[in-house]
């Protein structure tokens, strides 16, 4: 019995110095990593493709301190007026302690469900609030996070967008607008614009797509022609403008 | 003076040492969570509460030192050291919120969860929960029947 005490003593006090000790090796880790030029993040690029909107932004970590670093990942959530429109996710590589592991960190979020969520992001420029959190494991047992939030100016991919100077030609069956945006938005605009045309009881009368390809900042303005059904032709008429399978605008024609 | 008084008299004083004994530890402790006062309260002074929560970890420990002290050599102070533990388990989870410290710093907010580690913790403190049940066991088993 005084033996098993006495072993049960020393277990504890071997126990307690090493659970006090990890807490603050791993912060003396954490400041080793933080002095210096051990944490670098590079330009960020934009891309748009497939509906799928990408930052991507290359990172270089050198692991100075004296533990692994893992499950690290960058989590980016925006909103608008309370509404959550995205949420992306970006893992690192486990950084083993003592080396340095260049890596890039991707986000990729889908087009169509921003804009399900909010269709006035399409058109209109807004003030949006970025909550950015990096977390990581060091030791493999203390987790850190770092949570930040700051306001974001969204411009619009297709801002002003506007559809005038209507002619029908009641001849040739054609009916020809201009369309006219700018992009506003931080990435190229590239896909289809489709334009179709619908009678007052919602039927098609005629459709045609555009390929577009806008890059960021610059206006865009098209002269479009669209052939026509004159039977399902009515006085009214509306024009509907869809991309990535989104309708971005309407708009009704008196003719 | 008869032999009551004298057995009275060197009572008192052997109680009187006793307390002193126990004071002049508890003193030197003081002076060690004066020193992790200083060094720990530039780097956490941000949390929430520290300072509170600092003076009752403090408090509480000197307390059990003082009445541990006073109670050396008997089974009091293995039962003392089973309410420390318990005392440590509720403080450590309560304190830490579980394992989750928050703290927010112009406009970041710093979050360490050390769930495993708290863990960890209340494994030591069972730990030492047993081991003072043994100590009380053995004491027990030994001391004169009456």
């Amino acid at each position: 019995m005084r033996l098993t005490i006495k072993a049960l003593g020393w277990i504890i006090i071997l126990l307690w110095i090493i659970t006090l000790t990890l807490p603050f090796s791993a912060a003396l880790s954490l400041l080793k990593l933080a002095e210096g030029r051990n944490l670098g993040v590079q330009e960020p690029t934009f891309t748009f493709s497939n509906g799928n909107i990408s930052i991507t932004m290359p990172v270089y970590i050198n692991n100075t301190g004296f533990y692994d670093i893992t499950e690290a990942n960058v989590k980016i959530r925006i909103w608008k007026e309370n509404v959550a429109i995205a949420d992306m996710l970006a893992s690192l590589p486990e950084i083993p302690a003592g080396q340095m592991v260049n890596a890039s960190c991707t986000f990729t979020t889908n087009f169509r469900e921003i804009f399900q969520k909010d269709r006035t992001l399409l058109t209109k420029d807004a003030n949006l609030n970025v909550n950015a959190t990096l977390r990581f494991q060091v030791a493999h047992l203390i987790a850190f996070s770092i949570a930040r939030v700051f306001p974001t100016q969204w411009g619009a991919p297709f801002h002003n967008l506007t559809v005038y100077g209507e002619t029908y030609n009641s001849t040739g069956h054609v009916l020809s607008f201009y369309i006219s945006f700018n992009n506003h938005a931080f990435f190229s605009i590239s896909g289809f614009l489709t334009v179709g045309i619908f009678n007052s009881a919602g039927e098609t009368v005629g459709m045609t797509s555009m390929d577009l390809n806008v890059p960021y900042g610059v206006s865009f303005m098209e002269f479009v022609e669209v052939a026509v059904d004159p039977s399902k032709m009515t006085g009214d008429i509306y024009v509907r403008l869809f991309f990535a399978d989104l309708e971005v605008f309407e708009r009704m024609i008196r003719l | 003076m008869s032999e009551f008084e004298l057995q009275h008299g060197l009572n008192r004083r052997r109680l009187g040492l006793r307390v002193a004994k126990a004071l002049l530890k508890t003193a030197a402790y003081a002076v060690f969570w004066l020193i992790v006062w200083f060094l720990t309260s530039m780097l956490l002074a941000s949390f929430p509460e520290y300072f509170k929560l600092f003076s009752v970890l403090a408090g509480g420990l000197l307390f059990f030192t003082f009445a541990m002290a006073l109670a050396e050599g008997t089974i009091y102070q293995h039962i003392l050291v089973i309410i420390r533990a318990f005392f440590l388990i509720v403080y450590l989870a309560y304190a830490t919120h579980g394992g989750v410290l928050t703290i927010n710093l112009e406009g970041l907010a710093f979050t360490v969860e050390f769930v495993p580690l708290l863990a960890l913790m209340i494994m030591i403190n069972l730990l030492e929960i047993a081991w003072g049940m043994l100590q009380a066991l053995e004491f027990a088993a030994k001391s004169p029947k009456d």
